[in-house]
């Protein structure tokens, strides 16, 4: 009897311990991207490390150099798709028309606005003054100057990190589940975790036009999710995080009208 | 009968395992440790061979990027020279490697990163009274990266959870096979593991003083003042805990570092075995403050703006040990002009007063001293400071109110 449950227990462990969560959001004017675009993307910030047994994560030089390799050929070969104009910036210094400093400085600014568009669209501290708005955040002058000194439509920010389970973690969730038959079962202590965000600048007015986070994640060690290291993994998180951009709810209504 | 038995077990178990932990860490059982342990790690050019290692360095390269670049540091080319001067002299093997950085922030600090860069705040530079004592904390974080204490600590924590985690699980797969509660005992491991980590981590400090105060005794500073800057920060603390109606914090188990006092005691004990008998050391006061002069009026001014009354006084007070001028005046005025509590007006006058009968008092000083004159009704001496303060700043932001109101 007590193996049943535990096996029940189990099964019911397994189903809910892993997922892939997107949730964007947009302009309400929004329109994606399409045709005749100039989209720069800045360095996008890759980080893959390893899941040790204790649960501590660390970073791996030659995981995150494959990663960000393999992701910045996946968001070229989509791009291509769309018939924009693509310059990815592995360094801030590559841009012609924009110096370092400047670049340093909308980077730096995007990931402030980024932490407040997490904040109060994704952790729960909503804002009464933004409901129904879509998303209302701009990073202001210095992206609409950046854009008119570099010529660019759109800046793309693009931010990925993956940890990947260890052996001596998996190891640990195998034992966590053999527990199950003895009653002490413990198959989710926690496995490979990805984190994905990306946002969308409108270059010509500064603001953020789109935002979206992909949570991607197992709690059983040994479980992999698009395994960043591989071309087809990174393939699968760029899919995931930019290829199906929504339209904000008023570009929407505007195309079912017409 | 039985049950209760195991209870009472179980409790006193607990806390005698709590206070064996305690025992463990506190600094009761802690030897110390000596500078002549204290040999560098790592020579000239270092890099990492080591897989863990390099991917540290690899992160820790984009946060160089985002530091060397940051709009905190203070842009000084001179003064950023003079510390990238300190830091070649006092930094053992690596001192070419190092770089450094001052950023802005008005607080007691100085970090190492894993990659051999530093970053010093200026309110150390505030509180410094001599170069040995920057010196002495500059050298103390050259400690950090010859002693590879980063990964050191990294691998520490890695080992530690992961036997943690083992043991843990073990505890429940085996206790639930066995059929015995042990999650007490897991309790107790964790709070066991925690506690050695905040441990290690008081040994590393501990390491990088010993080493510090070796560093600077072999290029000529007087070790001494490693310990002193210990001194005056407990004097601080203590002044500012004062004025709070508070009590100066006191080491804790769950510290990164050694309390104040420790770290002092220990230094005291160092100085004596690094010093050389007969040896002349130079603390090189007078060229650190004619480096540090130009920006001291903006370490005062951050300083006293955190409005901790207690700390800015004993900070002020410190420096006037040196001799009162009419800038350390000025600030003193400041610190009660913006603490304002009942009859501070009259000491922050008091202090623009004293200010202004240096030679070097600040243009604001006599803006602030005709102000406090023109509130105590003495409106002919408030109009001569205020012309004084016109003369001295006349494109002051506030000089058309000023000048209107000197009629």
């Amino acid at each position: 009897m007590r193996k049943w449950v535990a096996l029940l227990a189990l099964a019911s462990c397994l189903s809910t311990s892993a997922c892939v969560q997107t949730r964007q959001f947009a302009d309400v004017q929004f329109t994606p991207p399409q045709g005749d675009y100039r989209l720069l993307v800045l360095r996008p910030d890759v980080t893959v490390g390893s899941l040790t047994t204790g649960g501590l994560v660390e970073p791996r030089a030659d995981w995150t150099d494959q990663a960000r390799t393999n992701i910045v050929a996946a968001l070229r070969a989509q791009q291509a798709e769309r018939g924009g104009k693509v310059q990815i910036l592995n360094r801030r210094s590559e841009l012609k028309g924009a110096n370092e400093q400047e670049v340093a400085d909308v980077e730096r600014l995007f990931y402030a606005v980024g932490q407040s568009i997490v904040l109060h669209k994704y952790l729960g501290a909503y804002l009464p003054t933004k409901r129904g708005k879509g998303l209302e955040y701009t990073l202001g002058e210095d992206a609409v100057s950046l854009g008119r000194k570099t010529g660019y439509d759109y800046a793309l920010f693009l931010h990925a990190e993956d940890q990947v389970a260890s052996t001596g973690r998996i190891a640990l969730g195998v034992i966590g589940l053999a527990g199950c038959f003895v009653g002490f079962c413990a198959p989710n202590i926690g496995g490979a975790t990805q984190l994905d965000y990306a946002g969308l600048v409108d270059l010509k007015t500064g603001e953020v036009v789109w935002f979206n986070v992909v949570r991607a994640g197992s709690e059983v060690p040994g479980v992999a999710f698009g395994d960043l290291r591989t071309p087809e993994g990174a393939q699968q998180m760029v899919e995931r995080l930019l290829g199906r951009m929504k339209p904000g709810i008023e570009a929407r209504r505007a195309a079912e009208k017409s | 009968m039985c049950a209760r038995c195991l209870e009472i077990s179980r409790r006193s178990l607990l806390v005698g395992g709590g206070v064996a932990a305690a025992a463990l860490t506190t600094g009761v059982a802690h030897a110390r440790i000596l500078p002549k342990d204290m040999v560098p790690l790592v020579g000239p050019g270092y890099r990492p061979t080591e897989r863990d290692e390099i991917g540290l360095w690899h992160e820790m390269d984009r946060v160089e990027e985002e530091i060397s670049g940051s709009n905190l540091l203070v842009q000084d080319a001179g003064l950023t020279a003079y510390l990238k001067d300190i830091i070649g002299t006092v930094g053992g093997p690596a001192a070419k490697d190092f770089r450094i950085y001052l950023a802005r922030i008005p607080d007691f600090n100085a970090m190492m990163f894993p990659t051999g860069f530093a970053v010093v705040f200026s309110g150390l530079l505030l509180r410094m009274r001599n170069e040995a004592q920057l010196a002495g904390v500059i050298a103390h974080e050259s400690g950090h990266f010859l002693r590879r204490h980063q990964i050191r600590s990294w691998r520490d924590m890695k080992r530690k959870t992961d036997i943690f985690s083992i043991a843990a699980m073990a505890a429940g797969v085996g206790g639930a096979a066995g059929g015995v509660y042990l999650g007490d005992y897991v309790q107790l491991a964790q709070l066991g593991t925690i506690l050695s980590l905040f441990q290690y981590s008081r040994e590393m400090e501990a390491e990088a003083d010993a080493l510090g105060a070796r560093l600077i005794a072999d290029t000529g500073y007087p070790p001494v003042e490693m310990a002193n800057i210990w001194q005056q920060l407990i004097g601080e603390e203590d002044a500012s805990a004062r004025y709070r109606r508070k009590h100066r914090r006191k080491g804790s188990l769950f510290d990164t570092h050694p309390s104040p006092d420790a770290r002092m005691a220990d230094l005291r004990a160092d100085v004596a075995e690094v010093t050389v008998p007969g040896r002349t050391y130079d603390n090189k006061r007078e060229r650190y403050l004619s480096m540090i002069g130009p920006i001291r009026p903006m370490l005062l001014d951050d300083q006293v703006k955190l409005n901790d009354p207690g700390a800015s006084q004993y900070l002020i007070e410190t420096l006037a040990q040196d001799g009162w001028n009419g800038l350390l005046r000025f600030y003193e005025g400041e610190v009660w002009r913006l603490r304002n509590r009942h009859g501070d007006d009259v000491r922050a006058a008091q202090g623009y007063a004293a200010a202004v009968a240096y030679p070097d008092a600040p243009a604001d000083a006599w803006r602030w001293h005709g102000i406090s004159l023109m509130k105590a009704g003495r409106q002919a001496e408030a109009k001569a400071a205020f012309a004084r303060y016109l003369t001295m700043r006349p494109d002051a932001p506030d000089a058309a109110w000023v000048r209107q109101m000197v009629g």
